[in-house]
């Protein structure tokens, strides 16, 4: 194999890797603030897709404004979700939230599928014209959007972690739970916020990829299960780590396809995942820190 | 007081019991075929959802795969039963050998850590298994499956018929529902309500936490397992498509409506969620739109009850039931 | 060869050394005590030697064989016992059956016999229950046998604990401060009921903070002081050593010794 066609794969590992991270960063965002794995997180990624779809062609809304409203339509579904399911469960309990996030999962998948209906749907890509070459390989222009608007969202990210009031006091949070309270920061409104924002990104992370893989109502669950690789991989709970994770397996997965075989693909992040899961469950990056009884 | 509400708790699962065996022989007509057959599955889920329930209600994890056990378990008897041509009991055995291996496999690394990693790591398993089952194309027949899987037999009885297929998931329903009841009234049972009330102090009981979990979730694989079986022979036909990870999903809601700590609960969430798509095997009278309405909604029903039953009655359809009857015992 | 030897043992949390290279011994059937001022790392060392935490260094060798690295509910089935501080007895089960719940560490808790209700299930579940009505008789609580532990008074919690830990069958037994909280007449019980337990032929070391308790039934005292073992020797020899007096002078318990 020359160097153009692992270039072409590599490319194509890192766009696909850029959307793993942003569903991974919702992941390691809610579960900081809750301590729980929320399995909805893929259907925010389904409905960036189906809103903006929605917005552009049955509202004949111009693009941008299209791809806005599917990520901020996801992030207000996203604080709906979380106010009327999961902040009535007081307790916190981390079975009981899972087990709900399972069944929103679910409703929100099927209720896709009566709002926007059944069928695969499209957007146009963000900018028109033919594929770039480079260094002998080729590009999609919506690729650099997403490598973009992932850098972007990393970024936006990182800043609010770090310089504002509520991100510090997230942080707090993920390290320990009455910290929240201790900056001042009502914690019940960290786990709206950061179910607001993990809806965003799976939005934004919709809106970009779906010029290029399209959307439908059950797509959902699979990049749930990929972001969910992708955040364990790199190790919950630390957000550079989710993104490292995501492109890592992204990688992983156009790598398997160049040398083995597409039919691995998807297995791939499967198996990448229990991998994970029983050899080093901190993740690559996590802290190996000691397994307290 | 307690022995005779032991007489009385006897007396109503035999009232049961006899009940559920002599309902062949009430079901006749043209829709007889049909309508015991709904109710195969109905066993079938139960089956399922009854180790769930131990899982779930007892030891307090929780499965996304368990679709895939379900599957593996199916494939398994019915590639040894047509492919290979052995015996029934061969395929069942084959079965459950293989979901107790691949449950011990799951369960031993990921219960070994605290949290809910089961959940991951069988979302995962599934997910893995749903690709085999379509890429292992010489065991599995591919996308388009197997069929022509033969009927169930055990020596010279035949369970070629809708009548015998029925009698024959219910008796396995029947003899995994004693199983069930002897391990939560026995000592592994009292472990895990040990287990519910204090950790710590399970383990300084000397009781092997991880182990009892470990040995749960491998019975519920196998509890799949068997169900599995069952469904290649009854159906005589199994596709990929059909355990997905909206089955496991599903299954999970029937554990979870009918709540934990129970086996009755869950089991009666399973027969009503399963019935309901369907309806019209027992409610002959239901026309053809509603049967629509119904199936068309069916999933997000299933995903609304799960978010309710755990918000709001956490004890599910178990704990309502039994407040009800405190309730009405504290009034004497 | 003692029953319990504790060699260089050591943990730290973050830069705070809790427990510094503590050794010591405990010999069959003695009553030790573990004491020392606030803060001198006494519980710390206790869940290391019952491996409820991990150890940074050290070695803790129970009849000659490593304890580190075990997992706490092995630990209990090699014949180390213990209680907890804050009691963690099962609350909606009865006192019988919390003690029957520590017949389980010999017993396991295996699914076949129980699944198919083999007789050896049922014959192991009678001797369970026989056993458990003697440790209840054993620390006087026969007649709550049908109570729930939630509706006991917190003194009997203690001793139910106890009866609890008997139930593995110990030959060495830890008690996590088993007089706290307990009156001048329930400590006076509990006196007797450790000294039960060792004619019985168990062996115990309790970390305590009631002094009155610990000079009257410890054969041996282990003193310790921010982390590290400042003394060791039998109860009339500690009461006098001026290290000891020197650690507990600065706290409010000194008046106690």
């Amino acid at each position: 194999m020359g160097a153009p066609e692992l270039l072409q794969f590599a490319l194509a590992g890192l766009k696909n890797g850029s959307i793993y991270a942003l569903v991974a960063l919702g992941f390691t965002i809610v579960y900081a603030s809750t301590g729980v794995i929320n399995f909805a997180q893929g259907e925010f990624v389904m409905l960036g897709g189906m809103l903006s779809v929605w917005a552009h062609s049955t509202l004949g809304l111009p693009l941008p404004l299209a791809a806005l409203i599917g990520i901020l339509g996801t992030a207000v579904i996203g604080v709906v979700f979380e106010l009327l399911a999961i902040r009535p469960r007081k307790d916190g309990d981390p079975l009981a939230l899972i087990i709900i996030t399972v069944g929103g999962s679910l409703l929100l998948s099927n209720l896709a599928r009566h709002v926007f209906g059944p069928s695969e749907r499209s957007l146009p890509a963000f900018t028109a014209g033919p594929s770039l070459r480079f260094l002998g390989a080729t590009l999609e222009r919506q690729s650099l959007w997403i490598f973009g608007l992932t850098a972007l969202a990393v970024v936006v990210l990182t800043v609010f972690y770090s310089r504002t009031r509520l991100g510090r006091a997230m942080r707090a949070c993920s390290i320990n739970r009455t910290a929240a309270r201790l900056v001042g920061v009502d914690p019940k409104r960290l786990v709206t916020i950061s179910f607001a924002l993990a809806a965003a990104l799976g939005g934004l992370a919709g809106v970009v990829t779906t010029p290029l893989t399209q959307t439908a109502f059950n797509v959902g669950s699979s990049f749930g299960i990929k972001g969910f690789a992708a955040a364990i991989l790199g190790g919950l709970g630390n957000p550079i780590a989710a993104v490292i994770g995501g492109l890592v397996l992204g990688l992983l997965e156009s790598m398997s396809i160049a040398f083995l075989s597409s039919t691995y693909k998807d297995a791939i992040s499967l198996v990448v995942l229990l991998l994970v899961l029983f050899i080093r469950p901190q993740g690559l990056l996590g802290r190996g820190g000691r397994e307290k009884v | 007081m307690s022995l005779l509400r032991e007489h009385w708790r006897k007396l109503a699962l035999l009232i049961v019991g006899a009940g559920v065996a002599v309902v062949p022989l009430f079901v006749t007509g043209t829709d007889a075929r049909y309508v015991l057959k709904v109710l195969s599955f109905v066993g079938i889920n139960a089956l399922i959802v009854l180790g769930l329930a131990l899982l779930f209600g007892y030891a307090g994890q929780v499965s996304m795969g368990h679709a895939a056990f379900f599957g593996l378990g199916a494939y398994a008897s019915a590639w040894v039963t047509k492919s290979l041509g052995l015996p029934w009991l061969v395929g069942l055995a084959a079965a459950v050998l293989l979901t107790a291996a691949a449950g011990i496999l799951l369960a031993l690394p990921s219960l070994r850590l605290k949290g809910h990693y089961l959940a991951m790591a069988t979302l995962a398993f599934g997910e893995i298994m749903r690709i085999a089952f379509v890429e292992a194309k010489g065991v599995t027949g591919g996308p388009d499956g197997l069929s022509g899987i033969p009927y169930a037999s055990i020596g010279p009885l035949s369970f070629d018929t809708p009548q015998m297929n029925y009698w024959l998931v219910w008796g396995v329903l029947v003899l995994a529902i004693w199983l069930a009841a002897n391990i939560v009234n026995g000592r592994p049972g009292r472990s895990m309500r040990a287990l519910h009330g204090s950790e710590l102090g399970t383990m300084a009981s000397g009781i092997n936490i991880t182990g009892i979990k470990v040995r749960v979730f491998t019975l519920s694989a196998v509890f799949a397992g068997v169900a599995g079986a069952l469904y290649a022979s009854v159906v005589g036909f199994v596709s990929p498509s059909t355990f997905s990870l909206h089955l496991s999903v599903i299954l999970v809601a029937m554990a979870v409506l009918g709540g934990t700590r129970s086996l009755a609960g869950p089991l009666l969430a399973a027969v009503v969620l399963t019935l309901i798509p369907y309806a019209d095997a027992i409610l002959p009278g239901l026309s053809r739109e509603v049967m629509t309405v119904i199936q068309e909604w069916e999933a997000d029903v299933y995903g609304l009850v799960i978010i309710i039953v755990i918000l709001f009655m956490p004890g599910g359809i178990a704990g309502a039931l039994r407040g009800v009857f405190v309730r009405g015992g504290e009034a004497k | 060869m003692s029953l319990l030897q504790v060699r260089e043992v050591t943990r730290s949390f973050g830069g705070l050394i809790a427990v510094d290279r503590v050794s010591f011994d405990v010999h069959d059937g003695q009553i030790k005590a573990i004491i020392g001022p606030n803060g001198a790392g006494k519980s710390t060392l206790f869940n290391l030697l019952t491996c409820f935490d991990r150890p940074d260094s050290g070695s803790v060798l129970f009849e000659g064989r490593e304890l580190f690295g075990e997992r706490p509910d092995r630990v209990v089935r090699m014949g180390v016992a213990r209680s907890f501080q804050n009691t963690q007895l099962f609350e909606e089960m009865t006192a019988h059956e919390n003690v029957i719940l520590g017949t389980h560490a010999r017993s396991g808790s295996s699914f076949t016999p129980a699944a198919l209700r083999l007789p050896s299930a049922r014959k192991r579940d009678d001797l369970a229950s026989q056993e458990a009505d003697r440790l209840l008789r054993l620390v006087g609580l026969e007649s709550w046998r049908g109570s729930l532990a939630a509706d006991m008074p917190h003194g009997l919690r203690r001793l139910l604990e106890i009866a609890r830990a008997l139930a593995t069958s110990p030959r060495l037994v830890l008690l996590d401060e088993p007089a706290a909280g307990l009156n001048t007449q329930e400590t006076t019980a509990l006196g007797e009921v450790l000294y039960r337990i060792r004619d019985h032929g168990a062996t115990l070391v309790i970390v305590e903070h009631d002094m009155g308790l610990v000079m009257e039934v410890s054969d041996e005292i282990v003193v310790l002081d921010r982390g590290c073992k400042i003394a060791e020797g039998p109860p009339r020899l500690i009461q006098k050593d001026p290290a000891v007096i020197r650690a507990y002078l600065g706290e409010e318990d000194a008046d106690e010794l």
